[in-house]
């Protein structure tokens, strides 16, 4: 849940902000509707004012860069030494993932009709690398529970590393444009303890 | 707005084969402000259909599992929407603003390069009706979003001839807009009066400099990725390799940005004369305004990969630290903006109360554009509805709004008569509520996971009640416009019939020398006999003002 977290520290920090930078300006607007008035009007420029704020924005837009450029890096660790492999490939309109380290290269997929929904089995605890591509155009793999998405591109593979620490049931979605059935292209992630994951991959079902 | 004016007898036309006053008169016209108005008053009723689009999608998105459109047209709505507002309305209105305004701001008689300006005009119109000749192939009109990406937009999977419609049509306007673009270039950097430096130009011609440069260096990429798309319709195999799937994004985004400034500019300029003239001050902080433009303009075409970086093929601290750098350029306008209101004696009018609204909405836009500038968050957010409430905070909330100063500001002395003030108010107000009403739920619905481009969502999603109200505030909105296009008619008709008030040269005590001029200007734009005041820095007329009143009190 790793990058759950990193979003939710960078999207609380600047939503802060920028509430605040709407409160000032909001606040100086009021003051000039109820002023209304002219005050030293024939001032048409403060140089001075103004290369100290430009110096506080530069000071703040540096301090942003780096921050949320490390947020990224703590995001996306190199992965650990031996990663559960799932290949997963987007096609019109549903998504197919295969388990190429079970013992009978366990294969889910489905047709994203009704209740036709593949589910991503996962187990709690241990890295899980996804490798994404796409049989035909492009298609984007979202967990908005965990705040992630990347892009599944034909003739190209993207990963995506993620460990889930708590056992439950996430939505996912397909949110690049793909076609009709764009909005219909759902899956269910799902994470289980070790034990019942392992014994899923030799072929059991997971309790649901 | 396809102005008429009444028959213009005061023109000689002696030994011209075409009387100016006839439509002919108005299609092969080499007057820039027939030009301007003319791109102006065709971007504004196409703007006008977007929008019948978009209360089309509203009305299916109000409730969920709604089956009033169907998946199939609902996809070329938003794809006509979304190019058509992009391609055909905002960007076209903001360079015909340029063509109408900056020869008259800058004391010139004409533009130029008036002929290639007219034919930028024509091409964007036929452009604009390839697009739209797409409802009415079998397969309907283009359906793969303003960006269209390969492969989904190739000829296996947009089989349609609405596809390449819309290529062609997409095509032609933009290259429409670049010959527009070079001409006001060219006319600022030619034509300017005696007097007239470059430091003394005004702010909104600054906004056309940025503009026009932005215009210039990074629209040809969207023809370059246009002709990318159509070679890959042609032969199949050129979009069976990642380099070009990919190697499109990258061309289609170094415009795909700059161009989103190419819509904001020329509006902020707008604002920031109608704030500097209804606060009765010059404008504030001018030179730092005009210099962060033109950072801003050179730091655009550096931010391109911002909009990819889900795409796991950019290189995401780069992208991300042009694009929150754009924060100081943008500082510094807002802080010439609140400057200039803060110390201003306010009138109240109607441009005035578009432009006020202006500066918090756009910051609503601008704030939470820092956030998917950051790669962290965008990885959440990107492609969700909350992308759809950023850009139409930006496009809406904020350039719309800047659109509607400028049209209530400009339109006394592009006819000689002012809008109704009533009426005006009116459709401020619905405006206002209706814009925050239908975009600000959206972000609270990317963020709870709701994608964008889906016809419609499963009821136990939870986002019915978001979006019944974002189809509520869709229905201020057509009220708002109703009654502009009413407020709009009904001026002119009364203009038409000789009924209206004449407005005077100057009804704002304006800043600037288009206001030094009959309301409309001449066909030269300066009447001859009467010389022009002295351009003694960007705000002439306000100059010229106040020395008369020390002359008058000195007396
Ligand atoms: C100047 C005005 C506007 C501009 C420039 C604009 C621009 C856009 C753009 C660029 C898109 C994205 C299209 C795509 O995904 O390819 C879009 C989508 C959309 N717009 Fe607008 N728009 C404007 C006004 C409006 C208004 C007034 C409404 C509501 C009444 C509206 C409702 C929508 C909707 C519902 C979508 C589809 C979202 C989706 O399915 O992802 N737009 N617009
Ligand atoms: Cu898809």
């Amino acid at each position: 849940m790793r990058q759950r977290h990193v979003f939710g520290t960078v999207f609380t920090l600047e939503a802060l902000v920028a509430g605040c930078v709407f409160v000032v300006v909001l606040a100086v607007l009021a003051r000039a509707l109820v002023r209304r008035r002219a005050g030293d009007a024939e001032r048409s420029e403060r140089p001075r004012l103004e290369a100290c704020y430009v110096g506080a924005l530069a000071a703040f837009a540096v301090f942003l860069v780096a921050w949320t450029a490390w947020q990224n890096h703590v995001e996306h660790p190199a992965a650990g030494p031996k990663p559960l492999r799932v290949d997963v490939t987007g096609f019109q309109w549903c998504w197919t993932f295969r388990y190429p380290q079970s013992p009978d290269h366990r294969r889910v997929s489905g047709t994203c009709k009704g209740e036709d929904m593949p589910t991503l089995v996962v187990p709690t605890g241990r890295t899980v690398q996804l490798r994404l591509t796409s049989r035909d155009v492009i298609h984007s793999l979202w967990i908005p529970g965990l705040r992630y998405k990347t892009d599944a591109f034909p003739h190209h593979v993207n990963t995506l590393t993620l460990t889930l620490d708590r056992a439950g049931r996430w939505r996912g979605r397909c949110a690049e444009f793909c076609g009709q059935r764009h909005w219909t292209m759902d899956f269910w992630i799902k994470a289980v303890p070790a034990r019942e994951y392992d014994l899923w991959a030799q072929g059991g079902t997971a309790a649901a | 707005m396809t102005v008429v004016p009444p028959t213009e007898t005061q023109r000689d036309d002696a030994g011209r084969p075409v009387p100016p006053g006839s439509w002919l008169g108005w299609v092969s016209t080499t007057d820039h402000k027939r030009i301007g108005l003319l791109t102006a008053g065709t971007s504004l009723v196409l703007m006008l259909f977007m929008g019948v689009l978009a209360l089309l999608m509203r009305g299916q998105l109000a409730q969920p599992e709604e089956t009033f459109l169907g998946a199939q047209v609902y996809d070329q709505l938003f794809t006509i929407h979304g190019s058509g507002m992009i391609y055909l309305v905002m960007t076209p209105f903001a360079l015909g603003l340029g063509v109408y305004l900056v020869p008259l701001q800058i004391g010139a008689p004409g533009i130029a390069l008036p002929r290639l300006t007219l034919l930028g005009y024509w091409l964007y119109t036929l452009g604009s009706l390839t697009v739209l000749a797409g409802f009415l192939t079998p397969t309907g009109a283009h359906a793969d979003g303003w960006f269209s990406y390969p492969p989904m937009a190739d000829s296996e999977h947009s089989p349609g001839a609405g596809t390449d419609l819309w290529i062609a049509g997409v095509l032609l306007a933009v290259t429409g807009s670049i010959l527009q673009g070079w001409a006001v270039l060219w006319t600022i950097l030619r034509r300017r009066t005696l007097g007239m430096t470059m430091l003394r130009l005004p702010v909104f011609c600054w906004a056309m400099i940025a503009t026009c440069l932005m215009v210039i260096g990074a629209f040809p990429a969207l023809l370059a990725a246009l002709t990318l798309l159509a070679v890959g319709r042609a032969d199949a195999s050129v979009f069976a390799s990642n380099v070009w799937n990919i190697g499109y994004q990258h061309i289609f985004w170094f415009y795909g940005h700059p161009v989103v400034y190419v819509m904001f500019f020329p509006y902020l300029a707008a604002v920031a004369e109608v704030l500097a003239v209804f606060s009765g001050r010059r404008f504030f902080g001018y030179r730092g305004t005009a210099l962060s433009l033109l950072v801003f303009a050179a730091l655009s075409m550096s931010v391109w990969g911002h909009h990819m970086f889900a795409t796991g093929q950019a290189a995401n601290d780069y992208y991300s630290l042009t694009s929150i750098a754009l924060l100081v350029p943008a500082g510094v306008e807002y802080f010439g903006m609140l400057g200039t209101i803060l110390g201003g004696r306010l009138r109240l009018r109607t441009p005035m109360l578009f432009a006020l609204a202006f500066v918090p909405q756009f910051l609503i836009g601008g704030l939470t554009g820092i956030m998917v500038g950051t790669p962290v968050i965008d990885y959440h957010v990107t492609d969700s509805y909350f992308v759809v409430a950023h850009l139409h905070y930006v496009l809406f909330a904020g350039s719309a709004f800047g659109l509607f100063a400028a049209v209530y500001f400009w339109f006394p002395k592009v006819t000689g008569t002012l809008l109704d003030e009533g009426m005006g108010r009116l459709h401020f107000w619905l405006l206002v509520i209706g814009t925050n009403l239908t975009f600000l739920p959206m972000f609270a619905l990317g963020y709870l996971g709701m994608p964008r481009r889906v016809v419609t969502y499963a009821a136990f999603d939870g986002f019915g009640l978001l979006n019944l109200l974002a189809g509520a505030g869709a229905a201020f909105l057509a009220a708002g416009m109703t009654v502009f296009v009413v407020n709009v008619l009904h001026t002119l008709r009364r203009r038409h019939l000789g009924r209206a008030r004449p407005a005077g040269d100057d009804p704002w005590e304006a800043h600037t020398l288009e206001w030094a001029t009959t309301s409309p200007p001449p066909r030269l734009n300066f009447p001859a006999g009467r010389p022009l005041p002295p351009v003694t820095s960007f705000a002439p007329l306000l100059d010229l003002r106040r020395r008369e009143q020390r002359e008058g009190s000195a007396v």
